[in-house]
């Protein structure tokens, strides 16, 4: 009797201690993915239907406000590049030697005719700071126990989902699966990382696949060939002049 | 036959009481058919200029299309569609368009545009293009120049003969971009396309879009607009389900409504009418049964049958009405032909607003056969109706008292 | 002597003079009431523009009227509405802050306008209130609400209390955005505009677009309709700088139907009078073929032929002076109690109209302006129409017309 109230109560300081770090399971998954600066090499891959294309990629990324997106092939694409500057995005196009700056109506558009928008290339939106997160069970995945965290939007941030359901990796640290739900508890996107490798020293999911439920034989994947993080990228690097160079 | 006979001879005993009562019918024709095809006309009119915007009266797209309007919803523009679609025998002339939206930009400000690629030759008889330039010239089907709306251009401080860049998303997620001349400004009635629409030749926004070979929609041409429904449902089942066929009625529904909501104004003034012309007909046959009634009184006097005069005059007014009845559609066509080939003028503030919409400021009256038939009928039914009435009083006739006067 | 004649004969044929008598009450009816119906169609469709969509009148930075840049709001905003406040012929006036841009859900976006409002301005002069048919309106007291159109609702399935983030630029060009949850759920007349339109607080939007306690648009709501015309004038010399238009300016597709709808009922007016005229005009040619054998006595008597013509056109005229009371009092009273209950047109297809939200139920408005235009018109007519008859009356040759 008295070993059954003592497991009780071991399970409620667990869960109490849980509860205290399921934000800091997320902060570190977050820290592991992205660090201070990233550069990454990627191939991203649009899988529908009837067609499939793929693209190789070089991106360049600084906390949350700056980004830079370089297509690298096909070679009908090479050399186009887009600027994420704070709440702006710019697009260099080699071929007219212009930089357009894409108006709000494109925002909803298809990027680069993959599974996201422009829009999700602004989003501000951080998944440490924008959640409410607890921990609700564990997994495994691929032979690694997993948390399972649900993560609440807070009211005031402006995040589309009414609920995300995320399996970080206990030991590593990996964000190995994620559900996307809408305010009705239906299920609209699911995100898969496979692949753990070690790249810049750092153990990391490799391939990504992004599948929308509501469109089938449809999905987009990314798989890094090369990341390098926390190399200092000086803010200047990402203005509309170095877009033009930078290809 | 012996009384059809006696009908005939009757009519022609008094000329201008025949011709009167069928000037009542045939002015009661002329005038029913008049307002019907006149409201017909100006709606059709109005449903032409709104279609001629951009939609055309029928549309073919891939299935779903209509729903997700995306270059992926694009399909191949193959002969044997094309010939599928000339199986219909109203169909005069198909208009392939394939259209996405762009960002257009000139030298500093880039706006949200809506390009299509089309066969200038051909889109001219849908739309009428060539007669909305402003400045410049038109599209030549082999070049891979561009014509501007006025607004865009405007907003975009662009001319022609500048260049203009565009870029967008194109099939199959290819990116599109490209630098084009414009080789005309074009002003468009609605204020929607004015603000953001851009042509360029089919072949020339194949290439930008990555999309060779593809189009988004087939714009047909009608010989007659009448019974669309059915050609569209006709036209779809023998494209088979990888195509929907859509009205001008589904693609700008709001239209639609405006129209059916006045049509229920018509019709009151329909019925409106329908009185007004049943009391001056009934006037007539007041009058004649009264100037008849010597006439009849003596008939019966000398023994005839009151069931065969109530026959004689059934006779005489079938007769009478049925030939006005003809002889006023008949009257009616010239007249209507009149009214369409020489419109009624709207003047003042209303042509003033007709005008800024790119419309002709007339009411045209509209030659459908229909109409003509179907109001031809309502006034025989009420002519003959209310000759119920001579019939009755035949019935109730007391030769003596007729005979008196 | 004539009148006595004139009056005797319209006692000696009760039917025929009845008969006559009720076309020219119809023809008046007819006439009013076609004009009543189509006023209270037109009066619908431009009430429903300037009392529930635009306002008489709207003002603008002229630069924003051009590519609705949130940059441009109306300088001196709040003193401007001060003075246009002060304009006796104002009735009500609304500031809007207003900015295009997108409106995302988990599985959708589409383009949209955002109003940031006022709510006790916006009730006054849009009646927003009035439109809401789901949930409730945005309470002041509360963050980030949204009010919705219902045919964007049924496209993005959204509830009352679905979550919505909205999208677009601020006056720097920096994209920005706010999550927002639906209040409530309207629907006005027009549901095209429906799709397009979200409300929120301006107090929301203005912390977004940073742009303090300005605006980008006055809607202005006169007490009559009349003084619009001189009231865009005088607000032009009021607030030079800024771009004024009227609501036919802002919606000139309201603008082009109306006119339309106004000529067509004119034409109509036209036939409906034809066939007035040609209704009196056969009853009484065939009227005086009846009495042919009388005229052709009086002329035989010696009655002078002007005197016979002036005796037919007195019977039309008290024909007409009797039923012309009867047809104002018909058509009166119709319209009265159509203005009071509506006139349903629906008809068919009720369910495809309500589900756009157009009004099927025509409130007619008697034209009291018109009234006597309609009046003069139906005497003109029958008088006309008994010149005819009365020159017949003339040719008729008495000893051919006594032969019978």
């Amino acid at each position: 009797m008295q070993y059954r109230l003592l497991f009780h109560v071991a399970c409620f300081i667990s869960t109490c201690i849980h509860a205290q770090t399921a934000k800091e399971i997320v902060q570190k998954a977050n820290d592991k993915m992205r660090g201070t600066t990233s550069q990454v090499e990627l191939t991203i891959t649009t899988v529908r239907p009837n067609w499939t294309r793929s693209m190789d990629v070089r991106a360049w990324l600084k906390g949350s406000d700056f980004s830079l997106i370089l297509i690298q092939a096909p070679a009908r694409d090479k050399g186009i590049a887009f600027l994420k500057r704070k709440k702006e995005v710019w697009n260099w196009i080699p071929s007219l030697e212009r930089t357009i700056k894409l108006p709000p109506s494109m925002m909803n558009q298809s990027w680069m005719g993959t599974d996201f928008t422009n829009d999700d290339l602004v989003k501000e939106s951080s998944i440490v700071t924008d959640y409410n997160h607890s921990i609700v069970g564990d997994t495994i995945i691929d032979n690694r126990p997993c948390y399972i965290i649900e993560m609440i939007p807070k009211p005031e941030a402006a995040i589309i989902w009414g609920k995300l359901i995320v399996c970080i990796d206990k030991k590593d640290f990996l964000e190995l699966h994620t559900k996307f739900f809408d305010e009705d508890g239906k299920l609209v996107n699911v995100m898969n990382a496979y692949d753990v490798k070690t790249m810049d020293n750092r153990l990391i999911p490799t391939r990504f696949e992004m599948i929308p439920l509501e469109k089938k034989n449809q999905r987009t994947e990314m798989i890094y060939r090369s990341i390098k993080y926390n190399r200092p990228i000086d803010d200047v690097f990402f203005t509309t002049e170095k877009l033009k160079t930078v290809g | 036959m012996f009384l059809l006979k006696l009908a005939w001879k009757n009519m022609w005993r008094n000329p201008t009481r025949t011709s009167i009562t069928m000037v009542a019918i045939f002015f009661a024709v002329i005038l029913s058919i008049l307002t019907s095809s006149l409201r017909e006309g100006i709606f059709d009119n109005l449903v032409k200029n709104v279609v001629s915007f951009y939609t055309g009266y029928l549309q073919v797209h891939r299935y779903g299309y209509q729903d997700e309007q995306i270059l992926d919803n694009s399909f191949e523009a193959t002969p044997s569609t094309e010939q599928k679609l000339f199986s219909e025998k109203s169909v005069s002339a198909v208009t392939p368009r394939l259209e996405s939206f762009a960002l257009a930009s000139g030298d500093n400000i880039t706006k949200g545009c809506l390009l299509v690629g089309i066969e200038p030759e051909k889109e001219n008889q849908v739309s009428f293009l060539k007669n909305k330039i402003i400045i410049g010239e038109y599209l030549n089907g082999n070049s891979k120049d561009v014509l501007l709306s006025e607004g865009l251009a405007n907003r975009l401080k662009l001319n022609v003969q500048d260049s203009i860049v565009l870029v967008s998303q194109g099939y199959h997620g290819a990116t599109s971009a490209g630098r084009y001349r414009i080789a005309g400004i074009a002003r468009f009635g609605s204020p929607d396309l004015n603000e953001k629409i851009i042509f360029m030749p089919l072949e020339a926004a194949q290439e930008f879009y990555g999309a060779k070979g593809m189009i988004t929609a087939y714009i047909l041409s009608l010989h007659t607009t009448r019974n669309l429904e059915a050609m569209a449902t006709r036209l779809a089942a023998g494209l088979g389900k990888d195509f929907e066929v859509l009205t001008w009625s589904e693609i700008i529904p709001d239209i639609k409504q405006h129209i059916q909501t006045d049509n229920g104004n018509a019709k009151v003034v329909q019925g409106i009418l329908y009185m007004l012309i049943s009391f001056g007909i009934f006037g007539t046959l007041l009058m004649m049964m009264v100037e008849r009634q010597f006439e009849m009184g003596m008939l019966v006097a000398i023994g005839m049958q009151k069931l065969k005069l109530m026959l004689l005059l059934a006779l005489e007014s079938i007769l009478t009405v049925l030939s006005g009845c003809l002889l006023g559609i008949l009257a009616s066509i010239p007249v209507v032909y009149y009214f369409r080939q020489h419109p009624i003028k709207i003047s003042g503030e209303t042509a003033a607003t007709y005008q800024r919409f790119g419309f002709e400021p007339v009411f045209p009256t509209s030659l459908d056969a229909a109409i003509f038939i179907r109001q031809g009928i309502i006034v025989l039914i009420i002519g003959l109706t209310l000759s119920l009435y001579t019939l009755m009083k035949a019935m109730l006739l007391n030769p003596v008292k007729a005979m008196k006067k | 002597m004539i009148f006595t004649m004139a009056w005797r004969n319209i006692w000696r044929n009760k039917m025929r003079s009845l008969v006559i008598m009720f076309s020219i009450t119809v023809g008046l009816f007819a006439g009013i009431d076609i004009l009543a119906l189509y006023r209270g169609m037109i009066n619908a469709r431009i009430r429903t523009v300037i009392d529930a969509e635009v306002g008489h009148l709207q003002i603008h930075d002229a630069r924003f009227t051009q590519d609705y840049d949130p940059k441009f709001i109306v300088s001196n905003g709040p003193e401007a509405l001060y003075a246009i406040r002060k304009l006796p012929a104002v009735k009500a006036a609304a500031a809007r802050s207003v900015s295009f841009g997108m409106l995302a859900t988990a599985t959708g976006s589409s383009g949209v306008q955002i109003n940031g409002i006022l709510l006790e301005q916006e009730n006054e002069l849009s009646q927003l209130d009035k439109k809401i048919t789901e949930g409730n309106l945005l309470n002041n007291a509360r963050k980030n609400e949204v009010l919705i159109g219902k045919k964007l609702a049924k496209k993005m399935k959204l509830k009352c209390r679905s979550k919505l983030v909205l999208t677009f630029t601020d006056t720097t060009g920096g994209i920005v955005s706010g999550a927002f949850r639906v209040a409530g759920i309207y629907q006005s007349a027009n549901a095209p505009l429906d799709e397009r339109n979200v409300y929120i607080r301006m107090v929301d939007m203005n912390s977004l677009l940073n742009i303090g306690a300005s605006f980008h648009e006055i809607a202005v709501l006169l007490k009559k309709d009349d003084a619009l015309p001189s009231t865009q004038r005088s607000l032009e010399q009021l607030l030079p700088r800024y771009k004024i238009e009227n609501w036919k300016e802002i919606s000139p597709e309201t603008d082009l139907l109306v006119k339309t709808t106004n000529q067509l009922s004119f034409i109509l007016m036209a036939i409906i009078m034809l066939a007035l005229a040609f209704g009196i005009i056969n009853t009484m040619l065939m009227a005086i073929l009846e009495r042919t054998r009388e005229i052709g006595m009086m002329v035989a008597l010696g009655t002078t032929k002007i005197k016979i013509f002036l005796m037919v056109l007195l019977e039309t005229t008290f024909l007409t002076l009797a039923g012309a009371p009867l047809g104002i009092l018909i058509g009166w009273m119709l319209t009265e109690y159509y203005a009071k209950h509506g006139l349903d047109l629906s008809g068919m297809g009720r369910e495809m109209m309500s589900s756009f939200g157009y009004s099927t139920t025509i409130y007619p408005e008697f034209p009291s302006d018109k009234f006597v235009g309609v009046l003069l018109i139906v005497f003109a007519t029958a008088i006309v129409s008994s010149l005819l008859p009365a020159k017949k009356a003339l040719q008729l040759q008495p000893v051919q017309a006594l032969r019978r």
